[in-house]
């Protein structure tokens, strides 16, 4: 016999003494997906985080700690609706999501670049260029590259939808084969493209 | 070495170890269990850990403090099916044996024995967690091992 099943009762009544105190400000979980498995936090005001493994970004840690001090554990019914939501949505079942994001630890332009990225529809594709103009600098695409690179909560707030102005799939935090199978799901069966599609693809 | 800048790290972390740990001195999973989430608890609101590195020695330090604590309290018996996980494997000797001798030892003593003849925890380390010298930590793994000799003989 081992000891795990014991820390994790044990970790369970934790979880509970420590709410009560207040200790615990924001709860994680890490989701098995299609995708592989995906760190996701849950704060006061919404997900913080969805992170590509099953160990968290320290970045996302370092972010999430300043805002809202070291209490984050563990809590796996605090993200429930998030895993539910990307499980319709991973099932095909799901085209937008009931979620309250949280961007407030970002700066302003991030938070302007991120809010552009969440208004892309399901299955539509744009441009780093183009976002960069909805956030109202249209010649900060680089800067709104480096924004969208750095997003914290892919698949809700869905960089995937962003691709080069020539076509090419620019980049992904989750690898180029993530971003290709997201955009392969959301485009029905059509084959996405190794490299991405000709600049006339992204012609609405 | 940067320390653990979230609970949840420092748990992920060490939370399997403290439970073993806190399993091998109280020898009762009702009394590790509660004494891992005091153990946690406490260093939870007691954040952050006094020196970046040195969380695991903390954590010891607290769970030995809480398992002494808990002891002064009040004297329990321990349930013979979790000495099967508290008490490590010896040859010729029964675990009822080892039970008998473990619980016999000054919780001091008893923290002492587990750290370092258990954990396999360096004498410095042990010195660390209750606070003493290490040539206090010497005469007290000593001494309780000069007692569980006498009482498994």
């Amino acid at each position: 016999m081992t000891i795990e099943p014991l820390v994790g009762e044990a970790r369970e009544r934790l979880l509970v003494r420590a709410k009560r105190e207040g200790l615990v400000t924001v709860g994680y979980d890490v989701m098995d997906s299609p995708l592989g498995p995906l760190w996701i936090a849950v704060g006061p005001r919404g997900v913080l985080a969805i992170h590509y493994g099953a160990k968290p970004d320290p970045r996302d840690l370092a972010r999430i700690s300043r805002t809202y001090g070291p209490g984050v554990l563990p809590d796996r019914r605090r993200c429930d609706r998030v895993l539910t939501e990307l499980d319709q949505y991973f099932a095909r079942r799901r085209r937008t999501f009931d979620l309250e994001v949280d961007l407030t630890p970002l700066t302003a332009f991030q938070r302007r670049v991120l809010t552009a990225t969440a208004l892309v529809p399901y299955g539509e594709l744009t441009t780093y260029h183009e976002v960069a103009k909805r956030a109202g600098n249209e010649q900060a695409s680089r800067a709104a590259g480096g924004a969208i690179g750095s997003n914290p909560i892919p698949i809700v707030v869905p960089c995937h939808r962003v691709v080069a102005s020539d076509g090419s799939l620019g980049g992904y935090a989750g690898g180029l084969a993530a971003k290709r199978r997201l955009l392969a799901l959301e485009l029905g069966d059509a084959q996405v493209p190794r490299g991405g599609w000709p600049p006339a693809r992204l012609e609405r | 070495m940067s320390g653990p800048v979230t609970f949840g790290e420092l748990l992920e972390c060490f939370e399997r170890e403290i439970f073993a740990y806190v399993l091998r001195l109280s020898g009762s999973r009702d009394d590790a269990d509660d004494l891992y989430q005091e153990t946690f608890l406490a260093a939870f609101r007691s954040w952050p850990p006094p020196r970046a590195g040195n969380e695991r020695a903390w954590l010891y330090r607290i769970a030995t403090n809480k398992a002494i604590d808990r002891v002064r309290q009040s004297r329990r018996v321990v349930p013979l099916r979790d000495l099967r996980l508290a008490a490590p494997e010896r040859d010729g000797v029964t675990l009822a044996d080892l039970r008998t001798a473990v619980r016999a030892l000054p919780t001091g003593q008893r923290a002492a024995f587990v750290l370092r003849k258990v954990e396999g925890r360096s004498y410095a380390e042990v010195a660390d967690v209750l606070g003493c010298s290490e040539d206090a930590a010497r005469s007290r793994v000593a001494e309780a091992m000069k007692k569980m000799r006498e009482a498994v003989r």
